[in-house]
């Protein structure tokens, strides 16, 4: 459902942050992008998600080509992918029922739609009694949890989570990780989640992929990660 | 249909918080929207009882140009036709010299009392003439002139000149006050735009959150380009009123002329009304041509 063909990404500024990336990512797998910071990550997640276009190669997310895909249709394609942010990015000033419809508000969903989808996520992400919370009297966790959720709403067949534990203590990590587990198994969701966290990684075995200054050095199916240093 | 309800009712519903929300700054650009549009008002006010003013002049406005007493009807169809290729003429009327007596007699003796009919029972001295209406930027000295030069005129006059120069110096009053309502509207337009951007700031992190999830740029425009027109709607409610209420108020003051009879005022109605919507209008217009360019340039795919 999506691969990579001899991606190469050169920004203007000349930085080369993909080299002839090649790999391929079946629905409903659950991956991690690990590598140290600088290595291409983000650029990786943001030539799926049609941010970015590749300099060489072709990026083809559910039979679409995305590096060609015409600015107009980007926002259409774009609601095929959910996305997650190490900063949770939810709106300070409405409730966390409000975060999750705004969502689903931007896209037109009828209200009576939006309301039913809206509770459903929060059961999902276990926040059910905390809809006319606002994001500040959460935690860090909790947070996570509604973007997560309003990451989720629009039903995308992918959700991409940059660092989504980034912020959280190992604790609050572990229960993020089996909340997207949880809905990689009930949603049919394909997963890609970058990481730093080695101990995650480890302990939540997963095919993995790893990157270092821009190459794609190891991809291991059965998971696991061993520093080189 | 109705998905693009809901959607034309998002738009609606973000475009009113957005003011709400930011409503210190909005009053401040739908100000400069009133003062832009107040001049706007006067300047429509002005302009249009001008034209009117012109339009009435125009009508008295002649050259009158008479026949040596031995032109025949060839030699009238020759300067006719002449007169004509004149630049400036638009059109001539001819009259009889016994035509021209009667008028004469009518302005000079129209009760019969100094008995100038009997005087001149047998011959009159009146020529035959031509009357010259010319176009409203000729030159009347030059028309006259000219029609001088053609042979078989005997004498040429025109009237109505100081009226010309006062229409020519009130036109040139309305050349500067349209540069001024040009440079206004512009003015209005930048601030419009900026209260936009400040807003657009304000919400980056929405609009952030808006493509994350895929909603199409002119869902995301929208609920803006309302905000500008509603800003541009709330700077036209003052002007507006001043224009219905100052040019009735004015128009009833003066009885409805300007000084005298020969000027007589645009009626008030539904002038006032015509005035209204073209002043709604280019609040609106404001608004949207402010807004939709603010937006435009922060909503780019950069890719
Ligand atoms: N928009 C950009 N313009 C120029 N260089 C960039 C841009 N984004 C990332 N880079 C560079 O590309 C390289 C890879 O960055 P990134 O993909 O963000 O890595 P990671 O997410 O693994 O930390 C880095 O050297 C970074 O400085
Ligand atoms: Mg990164």
């Amino acid at each position: 459902m999506l691969e990579l063909k001899n991606v190469s990404k050169t920004y203007k500024n000349g930085v080369n942050a993909l080299h002839d990336v090649n790999l391929r990512i079946e629905q409903g797998e659950f991956v991690y992008i690990i590598g140290p910071t600088g290595s291409g990550k983000s650029t990786l997640i943001k030539l799926l998600d049609g941010e970015e276009v590749p300099t060489k190669g072709v990026v083809d997310v559910l039979g679409i080509n995305v590096g060609k895909l015409r600015h107009s249709k980007v926002p259409k394609y774009r609601r095929n992918i959910g996305v997650v942010f190490q900063d949770f990015r939810l709106l300070e000033r409405k409730t966390v029922f409000e975060n999750i419809a705004f969502a689903m508000e931007v896209l037109n969903e009828p209200s009576r739609v939006i309301r039913k989808r809206v509770r459903q996520v929060m059961n999902l992400v276990g926040l059910d009694d905390k809809g006319n919370a606002f994001p500040a009297e959460l935690s860090g966790g909790q947070q996570q949890r509604v973007a997560i959720a309003r990451a989720i709403a629009n039903k995308p067949k992918i959700l991409i989570a940059d660092e989504p534990t980034g912020n959280l203590d190992p604790g609050k990590s572990d229960e993020i990780m089996m909340l997207l587990e949880k809905i990689n198994r009930e949603e049919g969701t394909t997963i890609l989640m970058v990481t730093h966290d080695t101990v995650l990684v480890n302990k939540h075995r997963k095919r993995t992929l790893v990157l270092e200054a821009g190459y794609l050095v190891a991809d291991m199916v059965e998971g696991g990660y061993f520093s080189h240093e | 249909m109705s998905k693009f309800f809901r959607r034309i009712g998002r738009y609606f519903r973000e475009g009113f918080w957005g003011v709400v929300r930011h409503f210190a700054m909005a009053i401040s650009s739908a100000s400069a929207v009133t003062i832009t549009l107040t001049l706007i008002s006067i300047f429509l006010m002005f302009s249009f009882n001008l034209d009117q003013f012109t339009r009435e002049i125009e009508g008295t406005v002649q050259v009158s140009a008479t026949l040596n007493y031995d032109c025949d009807s060839e030699d009238e169809t020759r300067i006719r036709s002449a007169i004509l290729n004149i630049a400036g003429v638009d059109k001539v009327t001819y009259k009889t010299s016994d035509e021209e007596f009667d008028y004469f007699v009518q302005m000079y003796d129209a009760d019969g009392k100094a008995g100038l009919r009997e005087i001149y029972a047998d011959q009159h001295p009146m020529h035959a003439a031509y009357y010259i209406n010319v176009t409203s930027d000729a030159d009347l000295k030059y028309i006259a002139e000219e029609v001088g030069k053609i042979e078989g005129i005997y004498e040429t006059s025109y009237g109505g000149e100081g009226a010309v120069l006062l229409m020519d110096a009130l036109d040139s009053v309305r050349y500067g006050g349209l540069i001024l309502v040009g440079a206004l509207s512009a003015l209005a337009i930048f601030l419009i735009s900026n209260t936009i951007k400040l807003t657009i700031y304000a919400r980056n992190k929405e609009i952030a959150i808006m493509r994350a999830v895929g909603a199409s740029n002119a869902d995301i425009r929208f609920p803006f380009v309302i905000e500008g027109i509603l800003i541009g709607i709330l700077g036209s409610l003052i002007p507006v009123g001043l224009t219905i209420f100052g040019y009735i108020y004015l128009y009833q003051l003066l009885g409805g002329v300007l000084l005298t009879q020969m000027w007589p005022l645009i009626p008030a109605h539904p002038f006032v009304l015509y005035l209204a919507a073209i002043l709604v209008i280019a609040g609106v217009s404001v608004g949207l041509v402010g807004s939709f360019f603010s937006v435009t340039k922060y909503l780019r795919w950069k890719r």
